[in-house]
């Protein structure tokens, strides 16, 4: 008897179970249907704007909720609800509030991210909602930065050129001028191998980490992929790319860290002084807690290839699909990204806006003759913006194919492959990938 | 039913429901999710048994798995026998022994990331390791624990170890302290030595919570996640993924939550099975079954 009641419990928990899991793959079709929002931005409708960033808080609180009464005073009928997430969580976050049909109005994303979310048609068109002379107040270079398949999935609101910060004190100890620190990939191996040779530490830290491989290749001048997204970098000149950081790696010439560590790891070898020069450090940082190697260090135009670019990232703000506001949150996006409310954002931290008239204020072209190492990164930044470009732009399947592209350096770099045969593999790997 | 029989099952509903929403409903989704192609955004659809075909093709797949492998076999003895050896250490009636148990288990309430931080700098190539090693005189060239792909598993394999002893030496002291002293009193009379006495009464005495920790860290094993996360993001070349690993970043990075649902499925056959084993292995001298 007893064991009877068991089962019946047992069996009625299941039952429920299934009723439960196929109710719910019925109800995921909801999602469609609403999101084209029209017009109600200049009415009298009481609207509530949920607006994301990506890590501001605390540093930027006063400077978003200022933009924010700002923008509620000229719009009466707005509030905006300001939610900042972390940015390691931003991705999930927003995945799991698209998939419960609970995005929000306004959100920061970056263009590999807004990329693939608009892989998924969950994003508004920019190309339709922002008029052709708003469209005009950003460097082409920035909106371009967020299109994919020729849809504009987001405005770009601020940039970032990378620039190579060098130790000076190492250059000095390794008898090399630190006001002539290294322009290519060639002289940077150059100066690797003096560093090495005269002070016994590493010269270079070129981060590889996630899309930084398929950077190194578009610098170098080796283009990733066809009109139809296939594989084109399997050529002499991606070999070259390939051979040339297997020779630093097995030569010990770069720290074996650089392959596997992010930026993170290349701020944290260069703030304690381990490595001489590199690009994508985060200055900030090292100011903070390195004061000393901060004082030494002298920034510089980003190392570069063949193809003579620099590399831009690019922060933009995207209007999922899902907003019941559209009129109202490109609005509101379009007030953040303003020339105005730009240069007050770059006078606070160093990064570059998106709008050209912004880029005009000498904030960005001169500096005071004691200018501090901060003030040199802004202005070495901004000089090189004209050449910059997302050298790596939004693609469908990302993920995958920039783990492809790390797994061919990695092998060549270990010995596991040599640099033809890695780099074939991962032609295949990546024209799988896109066939798919 | 009368009423008194209903009683117990009304005391289990809050239970119930709890684990049914949070526990078996996910669970069944996701069972469901794996048959289907979906990105968490756009409606799932189903495709039957596609994607576990593609998983059982996918290279990436075996060797995760591979890896999950190693890593019980390195990890579960270990979390097993060390901490039995650690429990008899501390269940001493010495001063200060108190020190010493915490100290023990420090590595359990730490955070994950912060140990594997702290890991980091042991590992690195300038290192505390590769200093140590190099000052004993065992290694000329330093090596690059995390950064190379025959040493980057073990490494991480270590601080699992190394954080999950204080843990499972604290099951074992009570399982310890649950042993009647007249027994040791008793063997000693018949003349018994010290290790005598250990494979004669503690170990067996034992059996049950030697079950219970070898099923608790073989589950646990199986699903290791954070130090890989924290510590090498599953690299270099991919030889410290494990299927956790593999699972996060397919659902999380590339969006295939099928498929990511499909290799979930598999680890819980995995896992179940595995339990199995242990329970019919152990079970008959635990006798617990």
């Amino acid at each position: 008897m007893k064991r009877k009641n068991l089962l019946f419990v047992a069996f009625l928990v299941m039952i429920m179970m299934v009723v439960a899991a196929c109710n719910d793959s019925s109800d995921t079709t909801e999602a469609e249907g609403d999101g084209n929002g029209n017009g109600e931005g200049g009415g009298d409708e009481e609207i509530t704007l949920e607006f994301w960033t990506m890590q501001l808080q605390p540093t930027f609180t006063d400077y978003i909720e200022g933009m924010i009464s700002d923008f509620e005073e000229e719009n009466p009928n707005i509030t905006i609800n300001w939610l900042d997430v972390p940015a390691a969580d931003l991705e999930q976050k927003i995945l799991a509030d698209v998939s419960a049909d609970n995005a929000p109005d306004v959100v920061n994303l970056n263009p590999s991210f807004g990329g693939s979310l608009a892989e998924l048609d969950a994003t508004v068109n920019m190309d339709e909602a922002v008029s052709e002379e708003e469209r005009s107040r950003y460097l082409d270079g920035a909106w371009e930065a967020n299109q994919l398949d020729g849809e504009t999935f987001g405005v770009p609101w601020y940039l970032d050129t990378a620039v190579t910060l060098n130790n000076s004190a190492i250059y000095e100890e390794a008898g090399l001028d630190p006001e002539d620190p290294p322009e290519t990939y060639e002289e940077a191996k150059e100066y690797a191998e003096i560093i090495q040779e005269e002070t016994d530490q590493y010269g270079y830290f070129p981060s590889l980490d996630l899309s930084l491989p398929l950077q190194h290749m578009e610098l170098m001048g080796v283009p990733l992929m066809n009109e139809d997204g296939t594989a084109a970098f399997n050529t002499d000149d991606g070999v070259e790319v390939l051979e040339y950081f297997t020779e630093l790696y097995e030569n010990d010439l770069i720290p074996a860290e650089s392959l596997t560590g992010d930026q993170r790891e290349g701020t944290n070898f260069y703030q304690s002084g381990e490595v001489a020069f590199g690009v994508n450090f985060f200055i900030a940082e090292i100011q903070e807690n390195a004061p000393e190697i901060y004082e030494n260090t002298v920034p510089s135009a980003a190392i570069t290839g063949d193809s003579g670019k620099k590399n831009m990232t690019v922060q933009n703000l995207v209007v999922p699909e899902q907003t019941e506001h559209q009129e109202a949150a490109v609005d509101f996006a379009l007030f953040i990204t303003s020339a105005e409310n730009q240069v007050e954002f770059a006078k606070l931290t160093p990064i570059l806006p998106s709008s050209t008239e912004a880029l005009e204020d000498p904030y960005f072209t001169d500096v005071p003759d004691d200018a501090e190492p901060i003030d040199l990164v802004r202005k070495t930044s901004a000089e090189q913006l004209p050449d910059a470009e997302l050298l790596v732009p939004p693609m469908d399947n990302f993920n995958d194919l920039q783990t492809v592209m790390h797994d061919a350096f990695s092998r060549a770099m270990m010995g596991e492959a040599t640099p033809e045969e890695s780099l074939a593999q991962a032609e295949e790997e990546w024209n799988e990938i896109v066939a798919e | 039913m009368n009423r008194q029989k209903l009683t117990p099952y009304l005391f289990l509903i809050p239970g119930s429901i709890i684990l049914g929403a949070f526990i078996f409903y996910p669970m069944m989704r996701a069972i469901w999710l794996s048959l289907t192609e979906y990105n968490m955004i756009q409606d799932a659809e189903f495709i039957g048994l596609d994607n576990y075909e593609t998983l059982f093709q996918d290279d990436l797949f075996w060797q995760t798995l591979m890896n999950t492998f190693i890593y019980l076999i390195g990890v579960v003895p270990a979390l097993v026998i060390v901490p039995i050896f650690l429990a008899v250490l501390v269940n001493q009636k010495v001063k200060g022994i108190g020190f010493f148990r915490s100290a023990f288990f420090v590595p359990v309430v730490t955070s994950l990331v912060v140990a594997g931080i702290a890991w980091d700098w042991v590992y690195k190539e300038h290192g505390l390791l590769n200093y140590a090693l190099e000052l004993a005189g065992i290694i000329s060239e330093p090596i690059g624990w995390l950064t190379s792909t025959s040493t980057a598993l073990f490494a991480v394999m270590v601080v699992t170890i190394w954080k999950g002893l204080g843990y499972y030496m604290v099951i074992y002291l009570a399982g310890l302290q649950s042993i009647h002293s007249d027994l040791y009193e008793a063997a000693r009379i018949d003349g018994a030595n010290w290790w005598q006495q250990i494979t004669r009464i503690t170990i067996p005495m034992l059996m049950p919570f030697i079950l219970l920790v070898s099923i608790m860290s073989s589950i646990s094993a199986m699903k290791v996640f954070e130090e890989i996360y924290v510590m090498t993001g599953g690299g270099p070349l991919h030889s410290s993924e494990t299927l956790v690993f593999f699972i996060y970043n397919e659902a999380f990075a590339n969006l295939n939550m099928g498929y990511a649902s499909a290799a979930g499925v598999i680890l819980f056959l995995l896992t179940l099975i595995l339990s199995i084993i242990n329970i019919k292995f152990m079970g008959k001298k635990g006798n617990l079954t």
